[in-house]
């Protein structure tokens, strides 16, 4: 102890009593959950190489230039996840705005230039070696301050004032700055989080449906106006007829998944890879898994998403505090929206987004990020004891309970609305 | 709250679901279909490219090589990635390569991932190109036809196009065993078309093409082309063949052509000039005719070699025509008729033989149908089915109006002539070889028919001696120290514009064989459309001459001034060291040194004693001296003496009579009939 004096003498008091006030942690993170997604990095790995020799080789002229990358940061994003998976979900708390503010930054930096272009967006931000998007963050960010907001305003959440227009202020805010990059996938990633976590935490449904169809129009008429997502929706529709333009990609992919058949061509084998199929080893390494490990290799990728899922739901249910529950929700959509709608691109059910398939496409932001989310699930999943109400409320912010207790008349289980306003208090905020 | 979880979960699986129902869709209900698809634009057959056979000659010199050479091509896209600007590397490849700049630039800035620029560069240009080092610019190995002797032999050799696929010639007629197994590999190619994989070894060794070993020996296709285009050009013809052929086995040693091209740039010229007249062009041949219609009639019985044809004094009426002989005759010998070239006299002979007497012996001797060499567009001639000729066809086929013929045939025929009677399949290609040295096919001598008997054969040989004699149509076709027996052909052409003949074009011809006693070469000169001179003697015969002598000393074959019989005794005649270049050999020189020389402008006369006519005749005009002979068969006694000093040009009296014991087929002596030759 002595040895410790000297630094936390300092905060000693700060971190006591926040310590005090987080719900003791009585069990371990869910080893399978863990388990999956670190077997699904590993995979991709193994992925990225067999679907990137052949283009790295034309290219770069080395084979394994992206293995290489990939595999580095595969490392780094487990370490993340491990590590992360050991901070409490609840120290995030007054990170929210600033990680917010951060997003938002290095989104305005990339729209108003400074911006690495590739692939006719600028996505990316240099910070030396490392490429930086900014949009991960950004979905990152919007996960923590919904869950944050959300879990804060409570009851208040089904006003149209203070629990609704405020996130769809701020999200469209991010879209926006996502859809100027363009980055149109990203945008309707954040939008998607944005009323799956509203919808979650009880906003009214009308509003909800509003939005959405207030938004359909826009982004009807975003697209209309761009020629090259217009391109993408025929390409979509129709793609063996565009299949020497826009629907080259996607035909590619369709007869790449059709090439592996049920077994696959084994892996390694594929030969789509032979510079056929565009973004093999990015968006499309999807199709290459159809290829070379067939309808059984699909399936046990869309098995895994499936059941990161469900664990992550299954956290969020067992979370001892509305935070955690969000936070949970948030994070298993964000990983398994990602996946699915991945898979339906690649497949051509859904029009080209520029989504990647988390942990396995190439990509060291999109496997930083998506290893961080897990992370911070698998920290949410580890069981804890709920605090007594009295010591709650009297720790920390007894007024507010109050506040929500009074505005509480919906006719909810007791037991159920005190679990909410319990854990919705935040922290050393004030 | 928990209701609107279970809810989001439900929708994510029903997402899940959905995409394993597309996948099981992709994966096996359309997966054939898809895989089809996918397999269309990876999957090529490849068509190996083997290394294409070397054409040779008869003792092994290339006419024909393929070699691997650089072609140089551009990656625009590349070129565009790299920042390269495209008139700025087009003026340096411009600086290198002779190119058609406007469209390779225009090529350059396309959109593509590959464009030729310059294909079967020089090494040297290869190697300036590489030095530019500009990114996208770059070279892939290809094999490109090379003919190193240039314009020999072109017109046979024909030429193949750039991927190296026979266009003309012996390169189109053996494209399939000169380009090798042309089966298809399949092969696993990428999207920019790099084959990266294939079941079977790509080295190509297996599959090289078969060489070709030609009968043409090009020294003497050399000295054929040569003469040719000497000769032609000094008579300003409008083109001309000539074919050497050994009457032996009727293996072609040479076909020249007038005018020559190129075979590496074979696009220079226009298409006329890459023929190969000499087996596809029709000429009436004209008088060359002649001798086979003598043989068919001596054959058939239908003349005797003595017998006398009167021949009207130039001038007989058949039909509404009038036939002319160049110089009017009276009564004249067949060794005659053949001698002095009389139209007269072949019509005669001719007409013993009727109209389907003439038709098939002609048809014997191969006129009027194909040779069967081996060169594509080869021409039957014209010998039309005896049914349906005119009045006057009897008449003129005789002396070869109203029939065509090609070179080829000619000397095939003559062929049969000179090597007693049999019709040869003239050969071009001796073997076919394959990549391991290993024979896949050869071609042997094959006798077509016999198609006069031996005696009638030589008979007619002997007559043809005549030819070349003083007094023949072709004394500029005679040999020193060699008997030359031949025919002359003077035929005017068609005129297919006005119907008739024309009275300007001529096409002027001599077919000979030599040494006329042991015949090694045969040789065909047609010179169409000479300007100078139109009479075969005087435009063709000299060119005949020239191409025999250096053949004959190319072979070996030895004058007769030193031919070694063991039967006569070596008594070589000492002037013919002075007479023939060919004779200053030792042996004859050691036995001139002997005697005295004689003073300028006089001669010694030779040893004729036990010669046969026609050898005698060669020593005389190795002498400069002129001969009268009296009887057939061997020289019995000589006016004045072996060993006599004369002045040159003295007439020599011979008395000739058969010996009783070299009456046999085999014998080679004459039977020449009585034919007095002075000058």
């Amino acid at each position: 102890m002595a040895l410790r004096m000297p630094w936390p003498l300092l905060g000693r008091s700060k971190l006591e009593s926040s310590r005090a006030a987080l719900p003791e942690v009585i069990g371990k993170a869910d080893a399978p959950l863990m388990a999956v997604v670190v077997g699904l990095v590993a995979f991709g790995v193994v992925m990225v190489y067999s679907a990137s020799f052949v283009y790295a080789r034309h290219i770069f002229d080395a084979p394994a230039h992206f293995l290489l990358r990939q595999a580095a940061f595969a490392t780094l994003g487990v370490l993340l996840l491990l590590g992360l998976a050991r901070v409490d979900y609840h120290l995030y708390r007054p990170l929210t705005y600033p990680l917010l503010g951060l997003a938002a930054l290095l989104l305005m930096v990339v729209v108003f230039g400074l911006g690495h272009s590739a692939g006719g967006a600028s996505r990316w931000i240099s910070v030396g070696p490392v490429h930086v998007q900014p949009a991960e963050v950004a979905k990152l960010a919007i996960i923590f301050w919904m869950a944050y907001s959300l879990s804060k305003k409570q009851d208040r959440i089904r006003s149209f004032s203070v629990g609704f227009l405020p996130h769809v202020l701020m999200s469209g805010f991010l879209m926006l700055l996502c859809l100027k990059q363009p980055d149109f996938g990203s945008a309707v990633m954040i939008g998607l989080l944005t009323f799956v976590l509203l919808f979650t935490a009880g906003a009214r449904l009308g509003y909800i449906l509003g939005a959405v169809l207030m938004a359909a129009p826009l982004a009807w008429l975003l697209i209309a106006t761009s020629p090259y997502r217009m391109r993408r929706i025929q390409a979509f529709l129709q793609p063996f007829q565009h299949r020497l333009d826009s629907g080259y990609q996607i035909a590619e992919s369709l007869m790449t998944f059709g090439a592996g058949g049920v077994t696959g061509v084994g892996l390694g084998d594929s030969r789509q890879k032979l510079l056929f199929l565009p973004e093999a080893h990015t968006d499309f390494i999807s199709a290459i898994i159809g290829e070379e490990l067939g309808l059984v290799g699909v399936t046990c990728v869309v098995l895994a998403f499936g059941f990161i899922v469900w664990r992550g739901l299954r956290a969020a249910f067992r979370s001892v505090d509305d935070y955690g529950t969000y936070l949970a929700v948030g994070i298993t959509i964000f990983v398994g929206a990602q996946a699915f709608t991945n898979l339906a691109v690649a497949m051509g059910m859904l029009p080209t987004k520029g989504l990647v398939l988390p942990f396995i496409s190439y990509g060291g932001s999109s496997l930083l990020v998506n290893c961080a989310a897990v992370g911070v699930l698998l920290n949410v999943s580890r069981p804890r004891r709920r605090l007594p109400d009295d010591e709650q409320e009297t720790d920390r912010e007894p007024g507010r309970a109050k506040t929500g207790q009074a505005r509480d008349g919906a006719g909810r289980r007791p037991g159920a609305r005190a679990n909410r306003r319990r854990s919705a208090s935040p922290g050393g905020e004030v | 709250m928990r209701m609107r979880m279970a809810l989001l979960g439900a929708l994510i699986f029903v997402g899940a679901g959905l995409v394993m129902r597309r996948a099981y869709e992709l994966s096996v209900e359309r997966a054939p279909a898809l895989r089809e698809m996918a397999e269309e634009q990876y999957q090529r057959s490849m068509r190996l490219a083997p290394k294409r056979g070397t054409i040779r000659d008869r003792n092994g010199a290339p006419l024909a090589v393929s070699v691997d050479v650089d072609s140089v091509y551009a990656n625009p896209r590349r070129m565009r990635r790299e920042g390269v600007d495209p008139a700025r590397a087009m003026r340096l490849l411009s600086s290198v390569l002779d190119l058609d700049a406007e469209r390779i630039q225009h090529r350059l800035e396309s959109d593509k991932l590959f464009v030729w620029i310059s294909r079967r560069v020089t090494p040297r240009v290869a190697a300036r190109v590489r030095e530019l080092e500009i990114p996208g610019v770059e070279m892939v190995r290809e094999g490109r036809r090379y003919y190193p002797n240039r314009e020999l032999l072109s017109h046979v050799l024909g030429f193949a196009n750039i991927d190296g696929v026979g266009i003309e010639g012996l390169e189109l007629e053996y494209e399939q065993q000169l380009s090798g197994s042309s089966e298809r590999v399949p092969v696993i190619r990428d999207a920019r078309g790099h084959v990266i994989f294939s079941e079977r070894a790509l080295d190509g060794r297996s599959t090289r093409g078969a060489d070709l070993e030609l009968t043409i020996d090009r020294t003497v296709q050399r000295i054929a082309e040569r003469e040719l285009s000497l000769g032609a050009r000094t008579f300003e013809a409008r083109a001309g063949s000539v074919i050497v052929m050994d009457p032996r086995s009727g293996e072609i040693l040479a076909i020249a052509n007038f005018p020559s091209f190129n075979a590496n740039e074979p696009g220079d010229v226009p298409a006329a000039v890459r023929r190969d007249r000499a087996v596809t062009d029709r000429f009436e041949p004209g008088s060359t005719i002649k001798p086979f219609t003598v043989a068919s009639a001596l054959a058939a019985g239908s003349i005797r070699p003595e017998q006398h044809f009167d021949c009207e004094h130039g001038a007989m009426a058949v039909a509404e025509y009038t036939i002319h002989d160049d110089k009017p005759f009276d009564v004249l010998t067949p060794a005659q008729i053949l001698a002095f070239s009389s139209n007269i006299g072949a019509a005669k002979i001719g007409g013993t033989l009727g109209r389907e007497g003439l038709y098939r012996g002609l048809r014997r001797f191969g006129f009027g149908r194909r040779t069967q060499v081996g060169l594509p567009g080869e021409t039957g001639g014209i010998l039309r089915d005896y049914r349906r000729w005119y009045e006057m066809d009897a008449a003129t086929i005789a002396f070869g109006q109203g029939m065509s013929v090609n070179a080829l045939q000619l000397a095939t025929a003559m062929g049969a002539l000179a090597n007693g009677g049999q019709l040869m399949r003239p050969t071009l290609v001796r073997r076919l070889i394959d990549g391991n040295g290993e024979t896949l096919r050869e071609f042997r001598p094959r006798v077509r028919r016999q198609v006069v008997p031996r005696a009638t054969a030589r008979l007619v040989a002997d007559m043809l001696t005549g030819v070349t004699g003083p007094g023949g149509t072709a004394e500029e076709a005679a040999l020193d120290g060699y008997l030359v027996a031949g025919k002359t052909g003077t035929a005017q052409k068609a005129d297919y514009a006005h119907g008739g003949y024309d009275a300007d074009a001529w096409v002027a011809s001599f077919v000979g064989f030599v040494p006329a006693e042991n015949p090694r070469l045969v040789i065909s000169v047609v010179i169409d459309e000479p300007a100078i001179a139109h009479y075969g003697g005087k435009v063709a015969g000299p060119i005949f001459r020239r191409i025999a002598q250096a053949t004959l000393r190319h072979l070996g074959v030895p004058p007769r001034g030193v031919a070694s019989r063991s039967r006569r005794p070596r008594r070589a005649p000492a002037n013919a060291a002075t007479a023939t270049p060919e004779a200053t050999t030792a042996p004859t020189l050691a036995v001139a040194a002997e005697l005295p020389p004689p003073a300028p402008g006089e001669v010694r006369v030779p040893e004729l004693r036990d010669l046969p006519a026609r050898a005698a005749l060669v020593q005389l005009r190795g002498s400069h001296l002129t001969g009268r002979f009296e009887g057939t068969g061997r020289v019995v006694h000589q006016d004045p003496a072996a060993g006599d000093v004369v002045p040159e040009g003295t007439r020599v009296d011979l008395s000739l009579a058969m010996p009783r014991a070299a009456l046999g087929p085999a014998d080679e002596s004459a039977r020449l009939a009585s034919v007095e030759l002075t000058p």
